[in-house]
C-alpha cells in the first residue's frame, strides 16, 4: 500500500496550490475554484486517515467528507450567484476592480 | 416556573428545541410572504418565532434539570443556553429595525428566512459538542450571511462586499476544515472531550498538531476578525445594509468567539496539556495586536460604519483576553463583554440605520449638529459611544473592568504574567476615547448645515430604547447577568 505520508503530502500540495492560486489570481471565479481545491485537500486528508485506519473510529472521517462536500456545493451555489450579481452591477468580476472600499 | 411541559412537547429533542422552532419559522416565512406579499407580516411572524425560541432558551437556562445532550452531538447547558439567548436578542433587534429600513431588499421573505437560518446556525454552534457540528454550524452562518451582505439590490458597494466576504469566508472555511482533518488524524476522533483526553496523554509537539492549530486559529480568526485576518470586516460592514451590518458585527462575531471558547477551553484549559502555555501566549499576542491595530486605524476613518467596524475589531481584541488568560473568571468577563457589546455596538449601528432611514449620510461629517436636529438620537449615540470607550457607569466600563481585572487577578491574587496585556488594553481604551469623542464633538459642538428636525421611525426608536436600557442596566446592576455568565463559564470548564 502507498505510505500515508505520500497521500498527506499530496493533500498538502493541493492545499498550497489552492492557496497560491487564491493569493495571485484577480478573477473572483478562479478564487472560488481555489477554495474548492483547498476544501478537497482537507477531504483527502479525512479519507486517508479513515482508510489507513490508524484509529478505531474510521466511519466518522467518511461522514465528515460527505458533509463537507454538501457544504462546498452550497457555498458554490451562493458564490456563483454573488459573482453573477457583481458582474451584472459593475460589468466585471475581476477583483482588481472591486476596490471601491479601502482602508 | 415548572418547565417540564417542554420535555412533554419536545421529548428527546429538547436540547435542540430552540433551533427546531427557528427552523420551522425560517421555512414558513418565505412561503407565507409569497402568498401575502406583505413584508410587515413576515417581520412580525419572525419576531414571534424568535421570541418563542428565546423563551425556551430562557426556561432551559433557569432549570438545570431539563438540560441534556442530543445524540452526543449537541449539548444544551448553561453556556449554550446563554449564548443562544445572546444570538436571539441580536436577531430580535435586527428583525425589529429591518422593515422600516430602506436599505433592505424587497425580497422580504428570503431576507428574514436567511436571517433566521443564520441565527439557527449560531445556536447549533453554541450547543455543539463535536467538530463536525461546529463546522456545519459555522458554514450555515457563513453561507447565509454572504447572501445577506449582498442583498441590497443594485448597490455596487453591497455587491462588492458580498464577493469579498465570500472569498475570504471560503478561505477561512477551507483552513478550518484542513485543521480539523489534521486534528482528526492525530486523535482519531472529532468529539471535543475525547480529543482533549487524547491530547492530555501526549507530551510533545508533532507537526500535524502544529499545522492543525495554526489552520484553526487562522480560520476562526477570520470569523472574529482578529488582526491579521480582519481586512474583510470593514468592507463588509460598510457595504452591507446597516441592519445586516448590525447582525454581522454583533451576532456573527460572537459565534466565532463561541467556537473559540468551546474548542480551545475544552482542549487546553480544563486540564492543562503540553501546549497550554504556548496557546495562551499566541492568543495574548493576537489580542494585543488586534486591539491596537483596530483602535489606531479607527482614528482616521471618515465613514461611521467603517469606524464602528474598526472599533468592533478592537473590541474583539479585548474579548480575546479571556482566551489568553484561560481562567473561569476571565471567561466570565469575556461572556459579559459579549453581552454588553451586543447592546452598545448594536445600538450604535441601529442609530446609524435609523439616521440613514431618515435621510442622513454615513459620514461622520453628516452628523454635525445632530444634537439640535434629533436630541434623542444624539443622546443615545453619546451613551453607546461612551460605553464602548468604557466610561462609568455604563455597561462597557463594567464589562471591561471584569475582563481586564481577570488578567491581573487569578484566584484573588495578583499574577504578573498577564499584567502587560491588561496595560495594553487600558491604553487602548484611552486611544479609543479619541475617535469616539470625535463623533460626539460633531454631534454636539459643530454647527450643522441644517437645523431641520429629524423624525425617526417608531420601530427604530423602540430598538434604540431597548439598547439604551440594556447599556445602563448592565452598567449599574450587573449582578444577575454576571452570575449567569459565571455559571456558564463554570459549565464550560466542567466545574458545575
Amino acid at each position: 500500500m502507498i505510505p500515508i505520508e505520500l497521500v498527506l503530502g499530496f493533500a498538502a500540495l493541493l492545499f498550497c496550490t489552492g492557496l497560491y492560486g487564491m493569493m495571485t489570481t484577480n478573477k473572483a471565479l478562479v478564487a472560488l475554484m481555489c477554495v474548492e481545491l483547498m476544501l478537497n485537500s482537507a477531504n483527502i486528508n479525512f479519507i486517508a486517515f479513515a482508510a489507513y485506519n490508524v484509529f478505531a473510529d474510521a466511519t466518522i472521517g467518511n461522514i465528515f467528507v460527505l458533509m463537507s462536500i454538501a457544504i462546498a456545493a452550497a457555498e458554490v451555489a451562493v458564490g456563483l450567484a454573488l459573482i453573477l450579481n457583481v458582474y451584472k452591477i459593475k460589468g466585471t468580476s475581476s477583483t482588481d476592480d472591486l476596490t471601491t472600499m479601502r482602508w | 416556573m415548572d418547565a417540564s411541559f417542554l420535555s412533554t412537547i419536545f421529548g428527546d429533542a429538547l436540547p435542540i428545541a430552540p433551533e427546531i422552532v427557528m427552523i420551522v419559522g425560517a421555512l414558513l416565512i418565505p412561503g407565507l410572504f409569497m402568498l401575502t406579499k406583505n413584508g410587515k407580516i413576515a417581520a412580525i411572524l419572525s419576531e414571534v418565532f424568535i421570541v418563542v425560541a428565546l423563551a425556551i432558551a430562557a426556561l432551559v437556562l433557569a432549570d438545570e434539570n431539563i438540560q441534556g445532550t442530543f445524540m452526543n452531538i449537541f449539548r444544551l447547558d448553561q453556556f449554550s443556553a446563554l449564548m443562544m439567548i445572546l444570538f436571539l436578542i441580536v436577531a430580535f433587534l435586527v428583525v425589529l429595525i429591518s422593515p422600516e429600513s430602506p436599505e433592505t431588499t424587497k425580497h422580504k421573505g428570503e431576507y428574514y428566512s436567511l436571517l433566521m437560518i443564520a441565527v439557527t446556525g449560531m445556536m447549533f454552534v453554541a450547543s455543539s459538542a463535536n467538530l463536525m457540528s461546529i463546522f456545519v454550524g459555522v458554514e450555515t452562518v457563513s453561507i447565509s450571511s454572504y447572501a445577506l451582505a449582498a442583498m441590497k439590490k443594485n448597490d455596487p458597494r453591497a455587491a462588492e462586499a458580498g464577493v469579498k466576504y465570500l472569498i475570504i469566508g471560503g478561505l477561512s472555511s477551507a483552513l478550518t476544515l484542513y485543521g480539523i482533518s489534521m486534528l482528526y488524524g492525530i486523535t482519531g476522533t472529532i468529539q471535543l472531550d475525547e480529543i482533549a483526553a487524547v491530547l492530555s496523554t501526549m507530551d510533545t509537539y508533532n507537526w500535524p498538531f502544529l499545522v492543525s492549530m495554526i489552520a484553526m486559529i487562522a480560520g476562526y480568526g477570520f470569523k472574529i476578525s482578529a488582526v491579521p485576518f480582519h481586512m474583510w470586516a470593514p468592507d463588509v460592514y460598510e457595504g452591507a445594509a446597516t441592519p445586516v451590518s448590525t447582525f454581522l458585527a454583533t451576532g456573527s462575531k460572537k459565534m466565532g468567539f463561541a467556537v473559540l471558547f468551546k474548542i480551545f477551553f475544552t482542549l487546553f484549559a480544563i486540564a492543562p496539556v503540553f501546549a497550554t502555555t504556548e496557546m495562551q501566549y499566541v492568543f495574548a499576542t493576537i489580542a494585543a495586536v488586534t486591539m491596537t491595530v483596530g483602535n489606531i486605524v479607527a482614528i482616521s476613518q471618515q465613514n461611521i460604519k467603517r469606524m464602528l467596524a474598526y472599533s468592533s475589531i478592537a473590541q474583539a481584541g479585548y474579548i480575546l483576553i479571556a482566551l489568553a488568560v484561560m481562567t473561569p473568571y476571565a471567561m466570565t468577563g469575556g461572556l459579559f463583554h459579549m453581552f454588553t457589546h451586543v447592546f452598545m455596538k448594536g445600538g450604535a449601528f441601529i442609530i446609524v440605520a435609523s439616521l440613514i432611514a431618515a435621510g442622513i449620510g454615513e459620514n461622520i461629517s453628516d452628523y454635525k449638529g445632530l444634537a439640535k436636529r434629533s436630541p434623542f438620537a444624539a443622546a443615545a449615540m453619546l451613551i453607546f459611544l461612551f460605553s464602548l470607550a468604557g466610561i462609568p457607569p455604563l455597561a462597557g466600563f463594567t464589562s471591561k473592568f471584569v475582563l481586564f481585572s481577570s488578567a491581573i487577578f487569578v484566584d484573588g491574587e495578583v499574577v504578573y504574567q498577564w499584567v502587560w496585556l491588561a496595560l495594553i488594553a487600558i491604553l487602548n481604551s484611552a486611544i479609543s476615547l479619541y475617535y469616539y469623542a470625535r463623533v460626539v464633538k460633531a454631534m454636539y459642538v459643530d454647527a450643522g448645515d441644517s437645523e431641520e428636525k429629524i423624525k425617526l421611525k417608531k420601530t427604530h426608536i423602540v430598538a434604540i430604547v431597548i439598547c439604551v436600557v440594556g447599556v445602563i442596566l448592565l452598567g449599574v446592576y450587573p449582578g444577575p447577568i454576571l452570575d449567569l455568565c459565571s455559571s456558564a463559564a463554570q459549565s464550560l470548564f466542567g466545574l458545575l
